[in-house]
């Protein structure tokens, strides 16, 4: 019952905290791996690769996935209306009060000053996965080609997967690092 | 065509299921099946709609679901439009999660893992660049984003704690900023 309880909270605070769309969960997503131990950080990494050959948000996919992994079924209904559930219940508020919202100063305020912490937040993510991922030698290079290569021109999200899981079957089988 | 439960709940579902890839698919997905195929809303409506939803926190898919969903039907239609929107994204991990726990230890998944591993960091850190260029554009967005960074990175502070203090020190500002204007407009 605590672990549904739980489960059903802690993704409930994600909806109501991470501003900025799909990658704004992670934070709160690795923030549950360290406390919770429903999923690992590393666990956590390979689902948001999952997802991103699967259909949906990333966050419905992970609530859906962690909820699994640590409550079965139930689980995975619970932690993934839990994700959904404050939106609904923003976007209804807001509907009613749309013009007032649109011009208020106040709400202004807010989203100009969410918007920089949310990308701080994601910022904290990626310096965190960085020196917590085994990148090893070949990683680091592969990760600093692909960051170069993006400034010239961004490729499709999947393709950037797409190439670094190749390049992964090809070290590892190639046996150059310890996987 | 009519707009009841069940055709707003299959229309959903069917974006739902083509939203791969992260949500910034959803505007074009959203746009051909309710504003060129169905002629539920227009073009303007919906962008405004998910304007909003990436205004507001959560899922951006789910809060512009939400909305259009409400627009159609009230909140029968949220409730249509949420569900179909996630369904398909909750199926697929499903089904995914018994198939995971038995291919997870094949070296070949393993290194594929590995390798992916860099590639979420390279998504990472187009979406850091992408975010940063339409949320750092002062100094006191600057301001934030730098003690958001730091007191993120000391793993001490709860997320939470860090987005409501730069809500609450941003309605200040803007108060400040507003007053400081007003009075410039005086003299």
């Amino acid at each position: 019952m605590m672990l549904y309880l739980q489960l059903f909270w802690q993704f409930f605070q994600i909806g109501i905290f991470s501003f900025g769309g799909g990658y704004a969960t992670m934070p709160f997503l690795y923030e549950i791996a360290d406390k919770f131990h429903w999923y690992s950080p590393s666990e956590l990494t390979n689902m948001l690769a999952v997802s991103s050959i699967t259909p949906g948000p990333v966050g419905v996919n992970v609530a859906t996935f962690a909820g699994f992994n640590s409550g079965g079924v139930l689980g995975s209904v619970l932690a993934t209306t839990a994700v959904i559930l404050p939106s609904f219940i923003i976007v209804t508020i807001v509907s009613k009060t749309l013009e007032k919202f649109k011009t208020n100063r106040m709400v202004k305020g807010a989203i100009r000053a969410i918007k920089p912490a949310g990308c701080a937040l994601l910022t904290s993510v990626g310096i965190k996965l960085l020196f917590t991922s085994n990148l090893h030698l070949f990683g680091t290079l592969i990760l600093i080609a692909l960051i170069i290569t993006s400034f010239v021109k961004k490729l499709d999200p999947l393709l950037y997967l797409a190439i670094t899981a190749a390049a992964g079957l090809i070290i590892g089988y190639l046996n150059w690092i310890g996987i | 065509m009519d707009k009841n439960f069940y055709s707003i709940f299959k229309t959903f579902f069917k974006v739902g299921t083509m939203l791969l890839g992260g949500g910034y698919v959803i505007l074009p997905l959203l746009t051909s099946e309710l504003v060129e195929k169905k002629k539920w809303i227009t073009s303007e409506e919906l962008c405004e709609y998910y304007a909003l939803g990436a205004a507001l926190p959560g899922i951006i898919a789910a809060n512009t679901a939400i909305f259009t969903g409400r627009k159609l039907l009230g909140t029968q239609g949220a409730v249509a439009a949420v569900t179909g929107m996630v369904l398909p994204a909750y199926l697929a991990i499903i089904m995914l999660a018994y198939l995971f726990s038995a291919i997870v230890n094949i070296p070949a998944i393993q290194y594929i893992f590995w390798g992916v591993g860099i590639g979420v960091i390279v998504l990472l850190f187009l979406a850091v660049k992408e975010m940063w260029t339409n949320a750092v554009n002062d100094k006191f967005s600057l301001v934030i984003y730098s003690v958001a960074l730091i007191a993120a990175l000391s793993g001490k502070i709860p997320l939470p704690i860090i987005i409501i203090t730069s809500l609450v020190v941003g309605i200040f500002w803007q108060k400040y900023e507003d007053r400081k204007n007003v009075r410039k407009d005086c003299e």
